[in-house]
């Protein structure tokens, strides 16, 4: 089997994460002080809890005429990363083909803030009397629609998960929709917003790290502090970039594998096809552990000389979706040129790789 | 199907206080392993379905090991979970089994569970996308195959009927208390039902290379987005017309040879207009009227599983050189370029079949099969 993704290029970048709503990388990162988790105050708990989160802001003053007041925070989050990205991108929509525009997003749990809106209003008022306009922005495919809506993309228009890698999926789905010609361009998303129905199963099921219950240094292993945000990527086949000049490309991506199980080593260095590439960016889920399943199996692919960046702790708090983030923080952390591989690992062989090409 | 049998019937057993019409699987074949708490219903209706599809294909279960997965669904675990989780998570997590009830609940959950009952482990996603969400994984798992992402896929989708989307679709005023008319003058709403159905994808060389029985061969798929609304379809119909032109033109073939149109059909009040506008416009120029029915009156709308469920209908019709009417239309939109199918089924040949599906969000997915022989 040989992976035949065509070279895309990711040319525009948005994001909205505890590093507040940016397009582009993340300017001075690292940042001399390590980013530390919040307290969480949207819920009570027993005793102080804390995450990654996004702090509140106002989404049109980001991107002027953007209403939002029926949204939950995810959708609002997509709507405000996609406009960056595409700002970051230069793009003029108003000169594009917008019916050759794809919105792939990738998310763990779609609207589970409106999901659990939703059961309170059949807890107060019985299944026969929940609110007609929460329904709809339950589904975890709101988000992108949205995205469509308000900025009058009318290509393909899918959501799509994994419970490991769904960000790394969503940009290989993103790549086939492009050599397949099914779109020139996609809007690439991958996030998720933290409710207290999913910090509660994270507490229940004892994945928290310490550093959820105080405040202090990060550790490196213990378990896992959950984040909430969403990356936006716009990608662009590398003949539809080529004619428009001044485009900054961020990278390349040349092929993709995922798969649950199997031999990953071997079938990403057939992937690779002899290439050895300088930099591995971990995309794996969890504390930032330098011994994790995710830099071992860079190191056997890559060898001891390559540079590995291990899973970071903002993005690896988002289950499946911090794929996207991972890259972002890699291009803000440092300059970085060649070829990189961004590279997940889950359960006993399970994995995600994409080859990048940096300019 | 054959005979007009309709599977809709009286609610019942959903939640209390809900009259009204839906169409519910009886009798889940049971699998020994599927008794763990850790698989949803919508896990178990997809593995039921993904069994019959391998046992179907004439190849033995290690062929699928490095299999891919595509699994469409909309509900996820929210059939095992109940409203105490939003007024007291921490106390609903205290109750004995609710950390596996809950760990089933993101919607990716049902492609693991495939995956892991049947030990499959190439890769593996879900997808979904409201209504269109069956037949979008369709679509997508033919360009993994297509990549060479897994040698065969295993693509469906799965949706169980629970409180919550009953509860949903009912506070819209969308459902239909009694059978549901798709395409009539006077149709009030859906109806839901539930179920799964899985395809298994290979491509044709692959199929020929063993000899393989071939169903129907995949001619063309397109997904467009109307951009319009996040719960009404444009009226006019303009994506799912551009979306219908888009899989004709990868297919290769005019208005002129699709036989027979297996439409989304809902019954509600603007989808089937849209609709209705969305074929006016993609089949100008044909020569008689387009052959349509919505095979939503014998089993209802089973959200993220119908796209995958009409596309095996489809093949089947094309199997069968069956054209199926849509039960209980006395009175049918006014769409000179549309033949309403009612009645009797029609029989003739049907090389090939065009399979629809729209959802809220606005996305649409088409696909276009074609017998094996073609």
């Amino acid at each position: 089997m040989t992976p035949n993704l065509p070279p895309v290029t990711i040319t525009g970048i948005g994001s909205v994460s505890p590093y507040g709503p940016l397009a582009g990388l993340i300017p001075q990162y690292p940042p001399e002080r390590p980013l530390e988790p919040s307290p969480i105050t949207a819920w009570t708990s027993a005793g102080p809890r804390r995450a990654f989160l996004v702090q509140p802001f106002r989404p049109a003053s980001v991107v002027p005429g953007l209403k939002t007041r029926r949204l939950d925070r995810l959708s609002a989050w997509a709507l405000v990363a996609s406009s960056l990205a595409i700002q970051d991108a230069g793009i003029d929509l108003s000169q594009v083909d917008r019916s050759r525009v794809a919105v792939v997003f990738a998310t763990a749990f779609g609207c589970v803030e409106l999901t659990e809106a939703f059961y309170l209003s059949a807890a107060a008022n019985g299944w026969n009397g929940t609110d007609p306009t929460t329904f709809p922005e339950t589904l975890a495919s709101a988000p992108p629609s949205h995205v469509s809506l308000f900025h009058g993309l009318r290509g393909p228009n899918v959501t799509v998960s994994n419970k490991d890698f769904a960000g790394e999926s969503a940009l290989i789905q993103a790549a086939s929709l492009l050599r397949h010609g099914q779109a020139d361009l996609a809007i690439v998303l991958a996030g998720d917003a933290l409710a207290q129905t999913l910090y509660s199963w994270y507490e229940a099921a004892g994945l928290l790290s310490p550093a959820c219950y105080k405040s202090g240094p990060l550790p490196e292993a213990g378990g896992f502090i959950p984040s909430e945000g969403v990356a936006a990527l716009v990608v662009e086949s590398s003949g539809r970039r080529n004619v428009r000049p001044n485009v900054r490309p961020y990278a390349r991506i040349g092929s993709g594998r995922w798969a649950a199980g199997g031999q990953p080593a071997e079938i990403i260095r057939q992937m690779l096809g002899g290439a050895v590439p300088s930099l591995t960016v971990c995309s794996g889920n969890g504390a930032p552990c330098a011994t994790s399943s995710t830099t071992a199996l860079a190191r056997e692919i890559s060898g001891d000389g390559a540079v590995i960046i291990p899973p970071q702790p903002f993005a690896g708090g988002l289950a499946g979706t911090g794929a996207l983030f991972h890259l972002i923080l890699a291009l803000s952390s440092r300059p970085i040129s060649g070829q990189a591989l961004l590279l997940g690992t889950a359960g006993d062989s399970g994995f995600a790789a994409l080859l990048l090409e940096l300019p | 199907m054959l005979s007009g049998e309709s599977c809709l019937e009286p609610t019942r057993d959903v939640y209390p206080g809900f009259e009204g019409t839906t169409a519910q699987v009886r009798e889940l074949a049971p699998l020994e392993e599927l008794s763990s708490s850790r698989y949803s219903r919508t896990d178990r209706l997809a593995t039921v379905a993904a069994q019959d599809a391998m046992a179907n294909s004439g190849y033995d279960s290690s062929t699928f090991r490095d299999s891919g997965i595509v699994m469409a669904n909309t509900v996820g675990g929210l059939t095992e979970i109940d409203t105490g989780i939003a007024e007291d998570p921490a106390a609903w997590y205290r109750r004995p089994g609710s950390l596996l009830r809950g760990a089933s609940y993101p919607f990716a959950h049902v492609a693991d569970a495939v995956g892991e009952h049947f030990g499959i482990r190439g890769p593996r996603c879900a997808i979904s996308v409201a209504c269109a969400s069956g037949a979008m994984a369709i679509a997508l798992a033919a360009n993994m195959l297509l990549d060479e992402a897994a040698p065969i896929m295993l693509v469906g989708g799965s949706d169980p009927l629970c409180p919550f989307t009953l509860s949903g679709f009912n506070s819209l005023r969308a459902l239909d208390p009694k059978p549901c008319s798709p395409f009539d003058q006077n149709r009030n709403g859906l109806n839901l039902g539930e179920g799964s159905a899985v395809l298994i994808l290979e491509t044709l060389a692959s199929a020929t290379a063993r000899n393989a029985k071939v169903l129907a061969v995949l001619r063309g798929w397109a997904m467009t987005n109307d951009a319009f609304h996040t719960t009404a379809p444009e009226k006019q119909g303009s994506g799912l017309a551009d979306c219908i032109k888009l899989s004709m033109e990868m297919a290769e073939v005019s208005g002129d040879d699709i036989g027979y149109v297996n439409a989304h059909g809902t019954g509600t009040p603007l989808n089937d207009i849209a609709e209705a506008n969305a074929y006016e416009t993609a089949f100008r120029g044909r020569s008689r009227p387009i052959p349509v029915s919505s095979t939503k009156s014998y089993f209802g709308h089973c959200l993220g599983a119908a796209g995958a469920l009409e596309a095996a209908i489809t093949i089947m019709a094309v199997r069968a050189g069956a054209l199926l009417p849509t039960l209980r239309l006395a009175d049918p939109i006014d769409s000179p370029g549309v033949d309403w199918l009612r009645g009797k089924v029609k029989r003739q040949p049907l090389p090939l079949a065009m399979s629809v599906s729209s959802g809220f969000g606005g996305s649409n997915t088409v696909l276009i099969f074609g017998s094996g022989r073609s």
